[in-house]
């Protein structure tokens, strides 16, 4: 699933010749601020941009600040990719070339046409468009004078920004590898510790130690779709089950949860207990075969608490222990962690990261509230009005902001 | 001509800005064949934009009568008064009671400040600006690639509850404004009672309402959470004159004349002498909303007659027992013991017309509301009664406690709402929600 990226490298390689090969542009100079800017897409003069192998941006006669709407006409027998970009910034560094990126429109289909909508500033600007069975083109550079701001450009990240130099313990997904087979160690003594527990028959114990082995797992949220089938083993829910609870499918932390706080007998919790233990020594073993997919990296840093939000602050997965709020906790630390070893990335691309960070720390102070010093927690549909509304304005906010992260890495989707 | 007559010329009227509206017409008059071509295909030719750092602005127009549904022009968001209070009720509206999660006044000045450049994009309508490769999409898409504002008006209150220790506020809670207490009739549900701030959506169409509180909750999700909604509609004239209700009775006939000014000012608008020594709210209106189920299974199964009595006028024409159309005015002088408007008829309890219950005359803003079946099967709909005035005890608590115990109160319950104030307009484009309650 994972390949570098080429196109990247042949930013690049074909940046260096761009200065040369293309024309320079230059616009004339934007309408007054203060003056209405009529915008291409509904004045009728639209952009009608041309691509095809070795031609890029070419229509791009009268370049001007705005609001405008470039329609991108791929007239190649491949699928195109355009980006917009500022061809005069970023790395020439092959390992982690890239430019700051404007907009970008993918999977234009061969004879076809797509908008891309942009707010054009002061600066420098070229198409680069990654054709099918061709390449990549780097098309004119477009020069407009003056001091407009438009849509901020953001370097898109690369795989070698993720993957660093082989063995490099630094890079992102180094460090989050490690932090995985930390937490599956974990994962596999603490659900030993259950399953003994419930052999033992000492119940109360067994419901404080899955509550420990469960929050294991629940920091690991990032992790989810390396985890495959084993996730559903461990973790999966009784939606979707016909039987729902009572099927024999449901197994994993929330089987056993509802075993242990719906007066099961030990019999019948043993078995999905070490079930449970089983599960959870076939992924340690699995582990090095799994493939951690880089893209999974910013997607999950929203996904994880968007989960939360929609299964844990709602109460839809308390099967019995009313600890959907510690699980929050859980999977709001499984998100620090991410941005922590996606840091050096998103500090220089995510304009919101500081108000991110802010968020997260509200949040997980108002989560950890619902702790008492004994350990208990408040179910989550025992929360007053006024701290319910506190718990979901922060949990709101904070995946607002959050999604800039999946979208800032979301090129690393398409390798 | 008749005050509900008058009214509906001023909702009319009361939208259009004479410049605005001959610079749209000038707009559209080139090149388009008149305004039905403005309004159907002309919708990306009808915007003007305008270069600016907080989106770009644009409106579209064509004369009312040839508007295309979901294309109604845009209500000036700017003025005096906030612009949703005196036109007529829109087909759709959604009426959200927020609580304020922000953390003391200056995140409540940025909440208000954040709301009130959504409500002002979102009623004059545009292209939102794009966010690049770094955020998804500024906007939900439900109205297409261009906002359009289709007649949309926001109005933002207060309530009491703002004024606590939170926000250091206190000193300016005006006298008139309190929570809503019980009345003798109430079931009320705390949780649909009350909230921090009120704000109303009303626009032509659903989508229309339903994309501009999306956007208004996407951009406002730290500093506040919705603490109750509810969804209403006006039905269209049933075959004529003013809208039913889900009783089958015309509802609002009787509403002082939104055109007199010197009324406006008596029976509407917070004026100095009403502010209660806190002249930040002069140019407000006090808003009361409550949300009252009709039990129609019930109703339906009710004779004629006995509606007609409970309600004081004939359910087919809207006409008064003692009248022959829906403007005839009732005279009650003529009837003093009820022969032919009981003396418990609805309209006749809420406004007896005489020179003392003048001045508790409000002005009557109500939607039905539609929402699913109670734990028995019946369904659950009725009333979003809303109303502006000077005064809520002069006003709506005078008119309520005339009717308290009539005998329509076996079909109706009323089981949530609140008292809000509805603040002074923003003026201008540095202007925003509350700047004077803050300053």
């Amino acid at each position: 699933v994972a390949a570098p990226r080429a196109a990247a490298r042949r930013i690049l390689a074909s940046l260096s010749g761009a200065a040369v090969l293309a024309a320079t542009v230059t616009a004339c100079s934007s309408a007054p601020s203060a003056a209405p800017v009529a915008p291409a897409a509904s004045s009728g003069g639209q952009t009608v941009v041309t691509i095809s192998g070795g031609v890029c941006g070419r229509g791009w006669a009268h370049p001007h600040t705005g609001l405008q709407t470039f329609q991108l006409h791929n007239t190649s027998s491949g699928v195109a990719e355009v980006y917009l970009i500022n061809p005069l910034e970023g790395s020439i560094d092959p390992d982690s070339a890239s430019a700051p990126v404007f907009a970008e429109v993918e999977d234009i289909g061969p004879g076809t046409t797509a908008p891309m909508q942009v707010n054009v500033g002061s600066g420098a600007y070229a198409f680069d468009c990654d054709v099918q069975h061709y390449g990549t083109t780097i098309g004119p550079i477009v020069r407009i004078p003056g001091a407009a701001h438009g849509t901020p450009g953001v370097l898109s990240v690369t795989f070698n920004d993720l993957i660093g130099s082989p063995g490099n313990p630094l890079a992102p997904a180094s460090q989050y590898l490690a932090y995985v087979a930390s937490g599956v160690t974990q994962l596999v003594r603490q659900t030993a510790v259950l399953a003994a527990d419930v052999h033992a028959g000492d119940l109360s114990a067994a419901r404080r130690a899955w509550l420990t082995a469960h929050l294991t797992y629940e920091r690991l949220g990032a992790a989810y779709g390396t985890f495959g089938h084993f996730d559903t083993e461990i973790d999966g829910r009784a939606d979707g089950l016909a039987g729902g609870v009572r099927s024999p499918h449901f197994t994993g932390f929330y089987r056993v949860e509802y075993g242990l706080w719906h007066g099961q007998p030990q019999a019948a919790v043993a078995g999905p207990a070490d079930q449970l233990r089983h599960d959870a020594v076939e992924l340690h073993a699995a582990l090095p075969h799994l493939q951690l997919i880089l893209s999974d990296l910013g997607l999950r840093t929203h996904e994880i608490l968007e989960n939360a939000l929609q299964f844990q602050l709602t109460g839809h997965d308390d099967y019995g222990s009313g600890t959907t709020l510690a699980t929050t906790a859980a999977n709001i630390a499984g998100t620090v962690e991410l941005l922590k070893v996606l840091h050096p990335l998103l500090v220089t691309r995510d304009r919101v990261l500081p108000q991110t960070y802010f968020w997260l720390d509200r949040l997980q102070r108002l989560v950890m509230a619902a702790r008492h010093p004994n350990g208990a927690w408040t179910p989550a549909g025992q929360l007053g009005t006024s701290r319910r509304e506190q718990i979901d304005a922060a949990a709101g906010q904070a995946l607002e902001l959050l999604a800039s992260v999946a979208t800032i890495f979301e090129a690393e989707k398409q390798l | 001509v008749s005050a509900e007559q008058e009214s509906r010329a001023a909702g009319t009227a009361g939208g259009t800005e004479p410049g605005r509206r001959s610079f749209l017409r000038g707009t559209l008059g080139a090149g388009l064949a008149g305004a039905a071509v403005g309004a159907a295909g002309g919708i990306a030719a009808g915007y003007r934009l305008h270069g600016s750092g907080s989106g770009t602005a644009g409106a579209g127009a064509a004369a009312p009568g040839a508007m295309q549904e979901g294309r109604l022009r845009p209500v000036p968001f700017h003025g005096r008064h906030q612009a949703g209070i005196l036109p007529r009720p829109q087909k759709q509206t959604v009426v959200v009671s927020f609580d304020v999660t922000a953390q003391g006044r200056g995140q409540l000045e940025e909440l208000l400040r954040t709301l009130t450049g959504r409500a002002r994009f979102l009623t004059t309508g545009g292209v939102p600006p794009p966010a690049g490769i770094s955020a998804p999409p500024p906007d939900s898409g439900v109205l297409g690639p261009v906002v359009v504002p289709d007649g949309l008006t926001v109005t933002a209150g207060v309530g009491a509850s703002l004024f606590d220790e939170r926000f250091g506020l206190a000193a300016r809670r005006p006298a008139g404004l309190a929570a809503m207490g019980v009345f003798p009739n109430d079931q009320l549900d705390p949780a649909q009672c009350g909230g921090d701030l009120i704000v109303q959506l009303s626009a032509g169409s659903t989508d229309t309402v339903l994309h501009a509180l999306r956007d208004i909750a996407r951009h406002t999700r730290g500093g506040m959470q919705v603490r109750w909604r509810i969804d209403g509609f006006v039905s269209p004239p049933r075959p004529a004159g003013t809208p039913r209700n889900l009783m089958g009775f015309m509802d609002g006939i009787a509403n002082p004349p939104t055109t007199s000014a010197a009324q406006m000012d008596d029976l509407v608008w917070i004026t100095p002498a009403m502010s209660g020594g806190q002249p930040w709210a002069v140019g407000g209106s006090y808003l009361v909303v409550r949300l009252i189920r009709m039990l129609v299974e019930f109703w339906d199964r009710v004779s004629v007659t006995e509606q007609e009595n409970l309600i004081g006028r004939r359910r087919a024409s809207g006409a008064p027992l003692d009248g022959d159309s829906e403007f005839s005015v009732p005279d009650y002088a003529a009837d003093p013991q009820g022969l032919v408007i009981p003396l418990t008829a609805h309209i006749r309890l809420a406004n007896p017309r005489t020179r003392k219950s003048a001045s508790s005359r409000i002005l009557r803003r109500a939607y039905n509301y539609d929402r699913g079946v109670d734990a028995v099967g019946d369904l659950d709909m009725g009333l979003i009664f809303t109303c502006f005035q000077a005064d809520i005890a002069r006003q709506f608590e005078a008119v309520q406690k005339r009717l308290v115990d009539e005998p329509l109160t076996d079909y109706i319950f009323p089981f949530g709402g609140g008292y809000f104030l509805a603040l002074p307009g923003v003026t201008d484009s540095s202007d925003y929600y509350g700047r004077a309650m803050l300053a």
